[in-house]
């Protein structure tokens, strides 16, 4: 080993001794870390939840047609035929409003076919146990948990549907009634936005309240293990689709949506590397001590025939070693946070009252984490450069001292 | 290099420090030839440049005039840590680690040391009469031991010359005498040319040849 990163070792982690002043800066690079790791799969987290949810509700590409599909047959048939496609399940949704005990809501009703919507979706997964998708028919819906509890509905309640069309009919003096649904099941998601506002029913029962006829507005697509979405989405779309339809894979559909989260996370990420900035700062205040404390030492390692550079480097190792300590201790205490984030959030949720607060305002039960391996290893680099980075001025002091005025200094 | 080849030869050295107006000469014409295996000493007042001398022939500081060569070859910084040893008045341990590292942190200068240069270590540790000190912090050593442990570390690369500015100004009579026996004995063993700047006339007495500084040249 280099004499520069042997003493700079012995430096940072004497014998017999505490290395206060290296504990400290190492604690505050650790700090730093673990807050960027944190965030960052937290967020990552909130992502990954919203393509659980979004994939596990509506498959993985959305085949959207340009206002409806008369007859879907077809073109149902020629998705499922391409290559790469696991399964396909048509839908028609669109806003109704509920009136049900004098209270009225303005969900999303998504009719969904029955008989292999399971094979693209999860959505079973989320259904109360007392009911099935399987047991709907025209005549009846399943409610999310939270939009059922907002009007008071209960399983065996009946209630009014409006769709839209209400209006056309109304322009030309027509009557258009409301139809009647039994509620047969709630469903519970995990996401607020999901589940306060959304009615699952037949695809018939949605062509009735949007006057589809047999038409469809588009089909959910599974793509098969071990195939990558995009490759099939341009298949579908290069291929198979009329120019009437189009795929979009879930990131297309929510691109917004997903920039948003994104940018949330990069700025996120910016702003908190502001804790690794501020830590390095304190690396290099300690190691600008070190080199005042030391300044008779580095003249005898001139003394000793050490070139300007090797002392140079001595004090960059230094700022490296607490670096790559602080983010390695950083990483472990972040994931030991994120292990026992839930069991924090509700501890302080509970102290607080808060349980209900919580899902209200961040869509979720449970505080999500999702660690993506490109985020850890920009956290990990940007952490050691910084505060290697944070030794160039303390290294620099160093390597000017000329040895024979260092070892005559007080 | 045989005995009696200079090891160091300095030519008219001149030194001097500027305040405000005045020029302060130091050293004003110093020619100063030491042979292999030599023993030479340096008296003088303080403040008459003993320590400025010493400093300027170890290549630490630069000179305003004049040549020095070490072997015969111009002194280079480059060169420092193989031709030359140099012990402080004030030891200059490094702290966080042992006697015996202190000792080999020479030899780290020019490699990683091996098998021989801890050997070498040791035994120049057992020959300043340290061997059981060897694993101790220079903080659990007293003034005597660290000097002795300085001179291990000078001698660690079998340096041609060794140079010593009042090596034993920190330490009491008794242990000073002890150090520059020492000191002398292993320079003499191991033929390295010795250049002592000292107070005492006693420890200057004990060298091959006495030189006084006075008025900024040498006597």
């Amino acid at each position: 080993m280099p004499w520069y990163l042997y003493l700079a070792f012995k430096q940072l982690f004497p014998t017999g001794r505490f290395p206060f002043f290296t504990a400290i800066s190492v604690l505050g690079v650790t700090l730093g870390v673990a807050v960027l790791v944190i965030v960052t799969s937290v967020m990552g987290g909130f992502g990954y939840e919203i393509r659980r949810m979004i994939v596990e509700t509506e498959g993985e590409i959305d085949v959207k047609a340009r206002g409806y599909v008369a007859d879907p047959r077809e073109i149902l048939a020629k998705v499922r035929a391409t290559p790469g496609v696991a399964a396909a399940t048509p839908y028609a949704k669109g806003a109704v409003a509920v009136l049900a005990a004098g209270r009225t809501a303005y969900p999303m009703f998504r009719g969904v076919d029955v008989n292999s919507v399971e094979s693209v979706t999860q959505l079973g997964r989320f259904v109360n146990p007392r009911s099935s998708l399987a047991a709907l028919d025209d005549d009846s819906v399943i409610m999310s948990s939270a939009l059922a509890n907002s009007l008071g509905v209960r399983i065996g309640d009946k209630i009014e549907i409006y769709s839209p069309l209400i209006i056309e009919k109304m322009k030309s003096d027509e009557v258009f009634l409301p139809r009647e649904f039994r509620v047969i099941g709630d469903l519970y998601i995990g996401h607020q936005q999901l589940d306060s506002s959304t009615i699952y029913g037949t695809v018939r029962a949605a062509q009735d309240l949007y006057g589809l006829g047999k038409g469809v507005h588009g089909i959910y697509v599974r793509v098969k293990d071990g195939e990558n979405e995009h490759a099939v989405v341009a298949r579908l779309n290069a291929t198979t689709l009329p120019p009437t339809m189009r795929a979009f894979s879930w990131m297309e559909s929510w691109e917004d949506f997903l920039w948003v989260l994104n940018l949330e996370k990069s700025i996120n990420f910016f702003l908190l590397l502001f804790i690794v900035i501020i830590a390095a700062f304190s690396v290099m205040s300690s190691l600008l001590i070190s080199v005042v404390r030391k300044t008779r030492e580095i003249g005898l390692l001139g003394a000793l025939g050490a070139r300007a550079r090797d002392v140079a480097l001595c004090f960059c190792a230094q700022a490296f070693i607490i670096g790559v300590t602080g983010t390695l201790a950083g990483v472990g205490l972040g994931f030991g946070v994120l292990a026992i984030r839930n069991d924090l959030v509700h501890g302080i949720a509970k102290i607080m009252q808060r349980q209900d607060t919580l899902r209200q305002f961040y869509q979720f039960s449970d505080l999500p984490s999702h660690t993506l391996t490109s985020d850890l290893v920009l956290t990990v680099v940007m952490s050691i450069v910084i505060s290697t980075l944070a030794g160039l001025i303390p290294a620099w002091r160093a390597a000017r001292l000329k040895p024979v005025e260092a070892l005559r200094s007080e | 290099m045989t005995r009696g080849d200079p090891v160091l030869t300095a030519t008219g050295l001149q030194k001097f420090y500027q305040s405000g107006d005045r020029r302060i000469e130091v050293l004003r014409s110093v020619d100063l030839t030491v042979a292999a295996g030599e023993s030479v000493s340096i008296r003088g007042e303080s403040g008459s440049g003993k320590s400025t001398l010493l400093n300027l022939l170890a290549g630490l500081d630069s000179a305003d005039a004049g040549t020095l060569a070490w072997g015969g070859a111009p002194a280079k910084a480059s060169r420092r840590a193989v031709f030359l040893g140099i012990v402080f008045q004030s030891f200059y341990l490094i702290p966080e680690i042992d006697a015996r590292a202190n000792v080999l942190m020479a030899a780290r200068m020019l490699k990683a040391p091996g098998a021989k240069e801890r050997a070498r270590a040791d035994e120049l540790l057992q020959r300043v009469g340290l061997t059981e000190r060897a694993t101790h912090l220079p903080t659990q050593l007293s003034g005597g031991e660290r000097q002795r442990v300085a001179v291990a570390r000078a001698l660690m690369n079998s340096p041609q010359l060794l140079l010593a500015d009042e090596p034993t100004g920190n330490l009491d009579e008794h242990t000073g005498d002890v150090v520059i026996e020492m000191l002398l004995a292993l320079c003499r063993e191991t033929g390295t040319a010795l250049v002592l700047v000292t107070h005492n006339v006693a420890h200057a007495a004990k060298t091959g040849r006495q030189l006084v500084l006075t008025n900024g040249r040498l006597a």
